[in-house]
């Protein structure tokens, strides 16, 4: 017991001293950490970051609750999808999560008593779980845990609170403390499994190895045997960790055996985020989880480090924040479009059509088909989608070429936006409830859910989502402003949210089939052979078929445009097409004579064969060529045509 | 002497302030007590003063004035936009209030059994108050009416989100009617690997018991689960000679035989239309599979036909099922012609006379032409008295979920000549209510504007069970309606949840609902691990 005091001192005479000058290292790390979080979540990821909110979902009905306690870790899904919901303000959010990190931080250097110039080390496990987040790329698009951004977050503190060594202070003989710990160690996985799940768990190891290490301290070992005795040293010990492996074992084991809402199979990781799917298993992904779970254990034995060597511990500290700053900088998806799709579709669903064209125009290299659909449904609403779709770049990428592990495609990612925006509400809402099932609900698809079933005349399911909305924290007042339309749905043809998709509903076909997943060949292969009346929704059937390059379909619409507007000039892009059509492509039996055509397109049109007979004489292949005619006429739909072949829709 | 006056007086004071504290913790305690007492009352007090109103309540679901059965579990309901609501329930010989908690009137169980015991036959009585911006309402009472005649105590349905074509999440629980227990029968969670789910489907028991009954599994460890005699097996009901595996299935009332249709199912998504999918069989035909045996026998065949949905007569005689006839262009099976011609795939019902002794059937015997009424019957239930079989009926196709102009309907056989059948093939539930003749029963009463389907009787034969999606128009829910001796049915009501909320809240379907008289007593964990293992094959 003598030894135990002294040895207690130890650190606080050597904390004293530091914390006596100044708490240098410890403002230097927390600083640099905050610094480091912020750049990551906010400056490069807060679009993400309101994908994340907007893909969760939390409300405040028992029946929610309910069913999250029904699973291991049902606490930390709750409250983790009740704390996700903040990321609705990105800075709110990342705020939150990041003094989340700091109180964890704190707590265990406080409960470990790590020394200032080492607990750099405790913010391993803080970067892995920010990591973890930036690291997702199109994962986010699939991920089932609506509580994915602090889940594990508060898992780690709340592994870390219920390890932290209140019992220490009983005033109780250290033997009694340590068979006090054999109870305690069971107990706590016991009763937190469910609410906690994997962390639990957690907490049972690391106060295993907190205690073990405090009776086995580095040059206490020798005393504590020759006080203790051989047998109760050894006996000690193998009781504590064979405790704490029959405690890993038995509890989930136990406590899941009347569960059927998991695997019997795996009672022992759940919890764990896993990213696999079929025939893939991306476990870089997983790595900052087992950095989570393996790290905390060895901070009971920070506590020992030796305190004084700065220049040890501080190149050791410099070494692992660089590791840390490379680690994170190395993994934060940054593919372009990626971001800019999030941004984009949430342009679309708010109806700010400058912002998702200004978006699509500073895309500098190829797009995905995803923005290329979401950019014509802005031109689409704003009457455009003749006349400047080929002003926007439309070269595109499969996604195969996306520098992720998974390829997903838009039947994924907003193909019920995209379906609803075209009038399609029974594809999108076929796309919206599969999502669900297979990702889980979302404020996201709610709110389309509710829109579809406005535009198709279903007022009393659109009342239930909106009832759900309502109690959401932040949906309340969306939820609120879409209760006239239930009450009235006149009112839907005015409002822009509504405006178009019901007027290519009301114009659309009625069709029986199926999408097989190309969510972008379903609405063109529609709209090309949709005969409408309404000047709107013939702009986007003459688009589609243009787009399609299908000549017959192409005529007929130009047709039918010429019918329902007489006297209208021909969209620039529709006439770009014709000439193409007759002088290149030689469609016969067309007469252009109705045609005025603009001397502008003309003249192009003329230049540009021009240009390129002249590129072809001099040997350029057909890629030198394109690139070529590119600055001058990338902007036409001759030269879209004629480049981009290679394009698949999505 | 004045210094131990003082200290005296002191003390006195002391204990007269002690005594003081004493008092005021007792009375705060008391009244902290008194509180917790009066909120946590089953019984809240009526309103004093109120404004009365000719008016019903609207409450939900939806209970004015509907028959239930004396062992329901407590029809606990909500009253929308106001504060609070009280409703006084008047039984004979029995007065209590429930509510004073938000908008929600929940029932004490023990009571409410106490109440239908003494309103057996007879009505309750019940009186709603609301209050809204400190202003109560009381409403014109209204009766919910007990029957004579118990419900079978437990359903079986499936749980699952209004989903298409994924898996994910899939169970089928079973409910104790007479109380709010619900528990699984089994969880595809427990083999479903992420996105690769396990449908699992047409789950039926044999004369409402739980000893012999049966479930398919899909895609992941498929099979079918049958359990014969208590004891659980896991089959492979293909053979070379089957379109398919087996499907919608029917037990022979007292032999160890299942009756299954066996098909090729294809959907498709209408683009405007509300009903959203199309679900067609391009082919089907049905088989009977001796459990005991492991054996399976043909029964219909014929390539022109589709039959579907045999189901046997309580007699265990007659082998109902429906059929639509087809032929197809092109003398084989092209689902593209099939999706063209969706509408014309229009089931009739008929039915097979069957000698258990020699296992053959007779001759098909059309029992209800929906096809000359442009209709399409299909999922036939005879009742237990073998006098009534229940449908349900739609324009088109099988899946009368996804119509939202289906219907249940009742074909009274006892209102006609049984050798051979004679029946009025035109006559309409609307023809029906003044002519006691009549082969159809007034069912107007059961549906509603949005879809009806999956319906059965209890086995009493005095309560039909079906679903509807007529809350919302896409989520399916099961209701109940009383049908009593005189062939009358009564006003349905939606099955009670202990929070009236819980479906209104709820992001999945209860559809195929069954009657059962027993819990499944084979645990999820049995089921789960049967799965595991290989199923057997039909012996050839």
């Amino acid at each position: 017991m003598k030894i135990k005091k002294t040895e207690d001192k130890k650190p606080r005479k050597a904390d004293s001293k530091i914390i006596g000058k100044l708490p240098v290292f410890l403002i230097l790390y927390i600083s640099a950490f905050l610094v480091l979080s912020w750049y990551f979540l906010y400056v490069r990821n807060a679009d993400t970051m309101f994908f994340f909110q907007d893909r969760g979902w939390w409300n405040s009905t028992q029946l929610f609750w309910d069913t999250c306690m029904l699973r291991p870790g049902g606490f930390l899904s709750w409250a983790g999808a009740y704390l996700t919901q903040f990321f609705y303000y990105p800075a709110l959010g990342c705020a939150m999560l990041i003094a989340l990190w700091l109180l964890t931080f704190g707590l265990a250097k406080w409960s470990f008593r790590v020394a200032d110039e080492w607990s750099f080390l405790l913010l391993i496990p803080l970067a892995a779980l920010l990591c973890s987040i930036i690291q997702l790329g199109y994962w986010v698009y699939i991920l089932n845990d609506v509580d994915y951004v602090f889940y594990h977050s508060l898992g780690l503190f709340a592994a870390l609170l219920l390890s932290v060594p209140f019992w220490k202070y009983l005033p109780v003989s250290e033997k009694v403390r340590q068979w006090i710990a054999l109870v305690w160690i069971p107990l706590v996985a016991a009763l937190f499994y469910y609410p906690l799940g994997i962390y639990a768990l957690l907490a049972a190891a690391i106060i295993t190895i907190q205690n073990s290490s405090q009776s086995s301290g580095a040059g206490e070992t020798k005393f504590k045997i020759q006080n203790d005795g051989l047998l109760h040293f050894f006996t000690f010990h193998f009781s504590l960790f064979t405790l704490l492996f029959l405690t890993l074992w038995l509890v989930p084991l136990l406590e899941t055996a009347g569960t059927t809402l998991m695997r019997p199979d795996q009672p022992w990781m759940y919890g764990f985020r896993k990213f696999e799917m079929e025939h893939l298993h991306d476990i870089a992904l997983e790595f900052p989880f087992y950095v989570v779970l393996v790290a905390p254990l060895l901070f009971p034995l920070l506590g020992r480090l030796k305190t004084g060597k700065l220049v040890l511990s501080q190149s050791i500290m410099l070494v692992v924040a660089a590791g840390m700053f490379f680690c994170l900088y190395l993994r934060d998806f940054k593919d372009y479009n990626f971001h800019a799709e999030m941004r984009m579709q949430r342009g679309v669903e708010e109806c700010r059509w400058n912002d998702v064209l200004r978006e699509a125009a500073r895309v500098k290299g190829p797009v995905t088909r995803e923005m290329v659909m979401l950019r014509d449904i802005a031109l689409i609403n704003r009457g455009e989608f003749c006349s400047k779709r080929y002003t926007y770049n439309n070269e595109s990428i499969q996604p195969v070429t996306v520098s992720d592990s998974i390829h997903i495609r838009i039947a994924d990612q907003a193909a019920d936006l995209i379906y609803y925006s075209f009038g399609e509400t029974v594809f999108a809402i076929r796309r919206a409830i599969e999502r669900c099932m297979h990702y889980g609900y979302s404020y996201y698809t709610m709110r389309m859910l509710t829109r579809c079933a406005l535009v198709n005349g279903e007022t009393e399911n659109a009342r239930k989502y909106l009832r759900l909305l309502s109690r959401t924290t932040f949906q309340k007042k969306w939820a609120k402003d879409m209760q006239r339309f239930t009450e009235d749905e006149k009112l839907l043809p005015q409002d822009e949210r509504f405006r178009m998709p019901l007027k290519l509903y009301n114009e659309g076909s009625e069709l029986v089939g199926t999408d097989d997943s190309y969510v972008e060949l379903t609405i063109m292969k529609k709209w090309m052979y949709s005969l409408t009346n309404d000047p709107d929704a013939q702009e986007v059937a003459l688009g589609c078929a243009m787009l399609m390059r299908d000549q017959k379909c192409f005529w007929s619409q130009v047709q039918q445009f010429y019918n329902i507007n007489p006297g209208k000039h021909f969209p620039i892009h529709v006439q770009e097409a014709m000439l193409f059509g007759v002088y290149e492509l030689k469609m016969q039996g067309i007469n252009l004579s109705f045609v005025e055509f603009d001397e502008r397109v003309v003249e192009r049109y003329k230049a540009y064969f021009e240009r390129l007979n002249l590129y072809s004489s001099q040997g350029m292949n057909e890629k030198q060529i394109g690139a070529a005619l590119r600055p001058e006429f990338g902007d036409t739909y001759m030269w879209d045509y004629c480049v981009l072949r290679e394009v698949q829709t999505n | 002497m004045e210094d131990k006056r003082m200290k005296d007086e002191t003390m006195k004071d002391a204990k007269k302030s002690d005594g003081m504290r004493f008092s005021f913790s007792h009375f705060f305690i008391f009244s902290f007590l008194l509180l917790l007492l009066v909120a946590c009352s089953k019984h809240p007090s009526l309103p004093s003063t109120y404004t009365q109103t000719d008016a019903e309540p609207s409450i939900w679901p939806d209970y004015v004035g509907v028959t239930v059965p004396p062992n329901i579990a407590p029809l606990n309901f909500m009253v929308d936009s106001v504060d609070d609501v009280v409703a006084e329930f008047q039984a004979p010989n029995t007065k209590l209030c429930y509510g004073g908690k938000a908008n929600k009137v929940q029932i004490d169980e023990d009571e409410w059994h106490e109440m239908l015991s003494a309103a057996k036959g007879k009505s309750l009585s019940v009186t709603v108050y609301t209050e809204k911006g400190g202003k109560w309402m009381a409403y014109k009472p209204f009766n919910i009416y007990v029957a004579e005649e118990d419900i079978d105590p437990y359903i079986s349905y499936r749980v699952l989100p209004p989903t298409f074509v994924g898996y994910d999440e899939l169970a089928i629980r079973q409910r104790n009617l007479t109380n709010f227990e619900e528990t699984d029968i089994y969880n595809n969670r427990q083999i479903s690997k992420k996105m690769e789910g396990q449908c699992i489907n047409c789950h039926s028991y044999q004369n409402y018991g739980t000893d012999n009954m049966m479930f398919h599994m899909r895609m992941q460890n498929p099979g079918t689960m049958i359990v014969c005699d208590g004891e659980l097996v896991f089959v492979n009901l293909k053979t070379p000679e089957m379109i398919s595996a087996a499907a919608y299935n029917s037990w022979h009332p007292s032999l160890p035989i299942i009756a299954f249709s066996t098909d090729h199912t294809m959907q498709s998504f209408h683009t405007r239309d509300v009903s959203k999918v199309e679900v067609m069989e391009s082919a089907s035909d049905i088989v009977i599979y001796d459990v005991k045996k492991n054996r399976v026998q043909t029964v219909l065949n014929d390539s022109t036909e589709m039959e579907l949905f045999p189901s046997w007569s309580p007699d265990g005689k007659w082998l109902y099922y429906c059929s639509a006839h087809y032929e197809y262009n092109k003398k084989y099976e092209d689902t593209d012609e099939l999706l063209e011609n969706y509408k014309r795939l229009q089931y009739n019902l008929y039915r097979l006379s069957f000698d258990a002794e020699s296992m053959t059937f007779g001759e098909p015997e059309l029992i209800y032409d929906a096809r000359s009424k442009q209709r399409s019957a299909v999922q036939p239930r005879i009742s237990q008295d073998g006098r009534y079989v229940l449908f349900a009926e739609g324009p088109w196709g099988l899946f009368h979920i996804w119509h939202t102009s289906a219907d249940i309907q009742i074909l009274d056989l006892g209102a006609i000549d049984h050798s051979p059948l004679t029946i009025d093939h035109s006559a309409t539930p609307d023809t029906c209510q003044n002519n006691g003749q009549c082969s159809m029963v007034n069912v107007k009463c059961l549906n509603s504007p949005l879809p009806e389907s999956y319906p059965s009787f209890s086995s009493n034969d005095r309560w039909i069970l079906f679903e509807s999606r007529r809350d919302d128009g896409n989520y399916t829910r099961t209701y109940f309606a009383y049908f009593d001796r005189d062939g009358r049915l009564h006003k349905p009501f939606e099955v009670p949840s202990e929070d009236p909320e819980y479906f209104r809240l709820l992001l999945r379907s209860w559809s195929r609902p069954e009657f059962m008289k027993e819990p499944v007593r084979i645990t999820p964990r049995q089921f789960y691990e049967k799965a595991l293992t290989e199923p057997i094959k039909v012996a050839q």
